[in-house]
């Protein structure tokens, strides 16, 4: 339980010691041994075993209701100043329902915290990536063109946020977890909004209305679960069954949709991409969207033979195609990124609603590997934005030569996501086989497992047409002397690929299977080949051969985009699926 | 034994490649080259002076072949298809890598290609491999081949195979990857000597990767699966010689309309 404590107390003591010491060293020596301590903490949670308990005493419950009021009347006043009806709406609702609640509330219960074994599991995750986000975001502080205060705010503001979503794990009531919940949605919001210009403005606000909407969600869900069972914690509702349990698991699985920035919300996670790099990689790939995963697998015993379950997994599988497809018509790096979080999110939610104890672990197993590859990829491309001023593919072409080390963690990060033996192509690699195990059973897993083949296969497109950017050099550029990358970034980036390569190792010795070490050697060999064959400078050199032209030449990028009715086609088939998850919760 | 099968699956494939030049010059009424005429384009590529691009760009093209030649190992000792689907990926992917490594655009354009044509056929192939192991009830080849009647549950999905059989072979309509009029060769433009004939040598082994789906359809009879093969070989040469390239995005349309139809009934028709 100490331990568990630490998780929580010790980024907020980091967040004040942040705010006093100055730039530079000491920094990095503060977020350095946080990313240590917090991380070596979580690593022997991981291996401890037992499940925990703590009963919150009424006085910090009390203090919990107070800052969940002052919270809402804050998302009030914000749609206030700013004029925006939908999130003065949403949070009017929330206030009342909330209020309702907390009035009709029972007062026994189980304990509201409770650290299981899928706690400690996104301990590793939130702990591990989030430390090296905040290792990463000092030097990317370092050069952002605002007040020396605002830099250490920022800073804080992530740690802060880390002890939150190890708060948000271990939540055991709903009420609790609403209230972590609309903490994740308030630094969403903040931090969105932290260059304080124009389109940052709109986007937070857009950020700020539709994770409302899972607010309302979670509350009404909540409400039910009250009325039906007199209960507002997760392991006594999930224990219940008949009357209108899945009316309220329902209800919060549409919460994980929120979150998870499926379609059609993906657009408050698509304009989080103005914000900070570091906030992309720590609030909107790595850790934060990883509720929504959490929360399904949360919810799995309810959902596993349910048709709410059904529904879910078939959305998310849906969502997995849809997303990679739109991300072929972008061009924007971080964008495109983004659009490759969403989908993968809908795979795990898949996953983790079909139930069964192996596509459990595959979620799991697919969120870690995902958060290491993601975070890896969010940062680089930090890297790219901040010392090549580059945002767009376009402008990305031929970054090979101005900067291969960046280019190459970025095609690591592509490999990791898509080859053999990486952690996130495995998981999609056994998923394949164990959703063809169930298809005799339950034939309509048959859109799961082909929204898996073609999604993967869409992905491959995608992020390979990315490398052929970087990659593709046009002839007319000078090779100009390569930027060093300075050891602020350096460092976060080495250490995610060196712990992707260790995930990769540890999952395949998971398996017990000879045939899966096979499928590493492979790409052992590949990395060994230059060691291999070493005299490469006997064999002459000669330029490309361009059919006699001497214009420079520019290779042209692949785009694909949906017509706009199409577009339009699946955002209101995906807005009536996610109605339909409640409608289909209510009368089951 | 199977080890001497492994070691020889370069030359298996040659002897495929080269009769199929003689075939194809049959069909048209030519006398067409002897059916060792691969190997003597290996003695003349070796003999050849090499040149190359850069270092990385030629060892992508030895690193494509060895890992093809692992996943034809894999076939040859019955391991799992999905495995074997992926290893062939990967393999494909360092060629496609290889392809952007340089600044040609005949290069660039041949790996786009090649990436269009993985997104084609890789769906396909991983639903036969399934089809296979809803019938069979497993993913490793040796298993599949102890079982038998594939053709007649699964007839929809072998013809969805054999509609990709022409991508992996590089037969018209589908032969956007290579299109010699057009973008001389793709990827393979930039080599010469040495790495092109690892090169040349790939594509043998695609012949059996891709034949090799073919024959699973025969099961545990070795008549039905060499008939099969003969078959589908005959057809394709058939058909390259009869019709025109169609445009890469066609190809794809054509591949997810049309074979990816027939894969999913076929696999309803199973289940329900």
């Amino acid at each position: 339980m100490n331990m568990v404590l630490a998780l929580v107390l010790l980024p907020i003591i980091a967040a004040f010691l942040v705010l006093l010491v100055p730039f530079g060293r000491a920094q990095y020596a503060v977020s350095g041994a946080v990313l240590a301590l917090l991380s070596g903490v979580a690593f022997a949670l991981y291996n401890s075993f037992g499940i925990f308990t703590f009963q919150l005493s009424p006085i910090m419950n009390i203090m919990i209701v107070a800052a969940d009021v002052v919270l809402l009347l804050f998302f009030l006043y914000q749609g206030k100043v700013f004029n925006h009806p939908k999130v003065m709406a949403l949070a009017a609702v929330q206030l009342v329902l909330y209020g309702y609640i907390e009035s009709i509330v029972p007062a026994a219960g189980t304990a509201e915290i409770v650290v299981d074994e899928l706690s400690k599991f996104m301990f590793l995750i939130i702990n591990g990536v989030g430390g090296i986000i905040v290792l990463y975001s000092v030097k990317y502080m370092e050069d952002e063109p605002t007040s020396p205060l605002k830099k250490r705010l920022f800073i804080g503001a992530l740690l802060v946020f880390l002890s939150v979503m190890n708060l948000i794990v271990v939540a055991n009531s709903i009420l609790l977890f609403f209230f972590l919940f609309e903490m994740t949605t308030l630094a969403s919001y903040l931090l969105i909004a932290f260059r304080d210009d124009e389109v940052s403005r709109a986007n937070a606000l857009k950020a700020l209305w539709m994770n409302q909407i899972g607010g309302v969600v979670i509350l009404v869900g909540a409400l039910i679960a009250i009325i039906g069972f007199k209960t507002v914690m997760f392991d006594t509702l999930l224990q219940s069954s008949g009357g209108m349990v899945l009316f309220s698991i329902a209800l919060l699985s549409m919460a994980a949709l929120v979150k998870g920035a499926s379609i059609p919300f993906e657009g408050w996670l698509l304009g989080a991409m103005v914000a900070p790099t570091p906030v992309s990689a720590m609030l909107h790939s790595a850790t934060m969207v990883k509720i929504a995963p959490y929360l399904i697998l949360k919810l799995s015993p309810a959902l596993a033979v349910s048709m709410v379950g059904g529904m879910i997994s078939i959305i998310g599988a849906l969502v997995f195609v849809a997303a990679s497809y739109l991300a072929l018509s972008r061009s924007v790096l971080k964008e495109i990124l983004g659009y490759s979080t969403v989908a993968l999110l809908g795979l795990m939610m898949a996953l983790a609603a079909i139930g069964s104890e192996e596509s459990i672990n595959l979620a799991m197993a697919l969120m870690l590997f995902h958060a290491l590859s993601k975070a890896l990829l969010f940062l680089s491309a930090g890297v790219l934005e901040r010392v090549h001023h580059a945002k767009n593919i376009e402008e990305m072409k031929g970054m090979v030569s101005r900067s291969p080390k960046t280019v190459g963690f970025i095609l690591f990060g592509f490999v990791s996501l898509t080859l053999p033996p990486f952690g996130l192509f495995m998981g999609k690699l056994f998923a394949i086989s164990s959703v063809a195990s169930l298809l005799k059973e339950h034939p309509s897993n048959l859109i799961i497992l082909l929204a898996l083949i073609v999604g993967s296969a869409l992905m491959v497109l995608l992020y390979f047409k990315v490398a052929s950017a970087l990659l593709s050099a046009p002839c007319d550029v000078e090779v100009s002397p390569a930027i060093v990358i300075p050891n602020g970034f350096n460092v976060p980036l080495v250490l995610l690929s060196v712990f992707i390569v260790i995930g990769a190792l540890g999952y395949i010795m998971m398996q017990h299977n000879i045939f899966v070490v096979m499928l590493a050697l492979p790409m052992v060999f590949v990395f060994a080949l230059p060691a291999i064959v070493r005299r490469m400078d006997r064999y002459d050199r000669s330029q490309p051969y361009h059919c006699g032209e001497k214009e420079p030449f520019d290779a042209a990028l692949v785009y694909y985009a949906p017509s706009e009715k199409i577009e339009k086609i699946v955002y209101w088939g995906f807005g009536f699926l996610f109605v339909a998850v409640a409608i289909i919760g209510a009368v089951s | 034994m199977i080890w001497v099968w492994i070691a020889l699956a370069p030359i298996l494939g040659g002897l495929a490649y080269g009769g199929e030049r003689v075939l194809r010059a049959r069909m048209q009424r030519r006398q067409g080259p002897p059916i060792l005429q691969p190997f003597y384009d290996m003695f003349k590529l070796l003999d050849k002076r090499t040149l190359i691009v850069h270092a990385p760009h030629a060892l992508l093209a030895l690193a494509h072949f060895f890992v093809l030649w692992f996943s034809i190992a894999a076939i040859f000792l019955g391991w799992n298809l999905l495995y074997i689907i992926f290893l062939h990926l990967f393999a494909q992917i360092l060629l496609i890598l290889a392809g952007y490594s340089v600044r040609s655009v005949y290069s660039h354009l041949g790996s786009n290609r090649e990436l269009l044509m993985v997104v084609a056929y890789e769906p396909i192939l991983i639903l036969v491999a399934v089809g296979l192991y809803l019938v069979s009830g497993s993913f490793e080849i040796a298993e599949i081949l102890t079982r038998d009647h594939y053709l007649l549950q699964l007839p929809l999905l072998f013809i969805a195979l054999v509609m990709i059989v022409p991508i992996k072979v590089k037969k018209s309509p589908f032969d956007v990857g290579e299109a010699h009029q057009e973008i001389v060769g793709g990827v393979e433009i930039e080599y010469s000597g040495v790495f092109y004939e690892f090169l040349y040598m790939s594509r043998f082994l695609e012949y059996i990767f891709i034949y090799s789906f073919v024959y699973l359809f025969g099961g545990e009879s070795h008549w039905i699966g060499a008939v099969l093969v003969a078959g589908v070989f005959l057809l394709v040469n058939l058909v390259d010689n009869a019709t025109a390239r169609v445009r890469a995005s066609h190809m794809v349309k054509i591949i997810y309309s049309v074979a990816m139809s027939l894969a999913v009934l076929n696999l309803l028709g199973i289940l329900l």
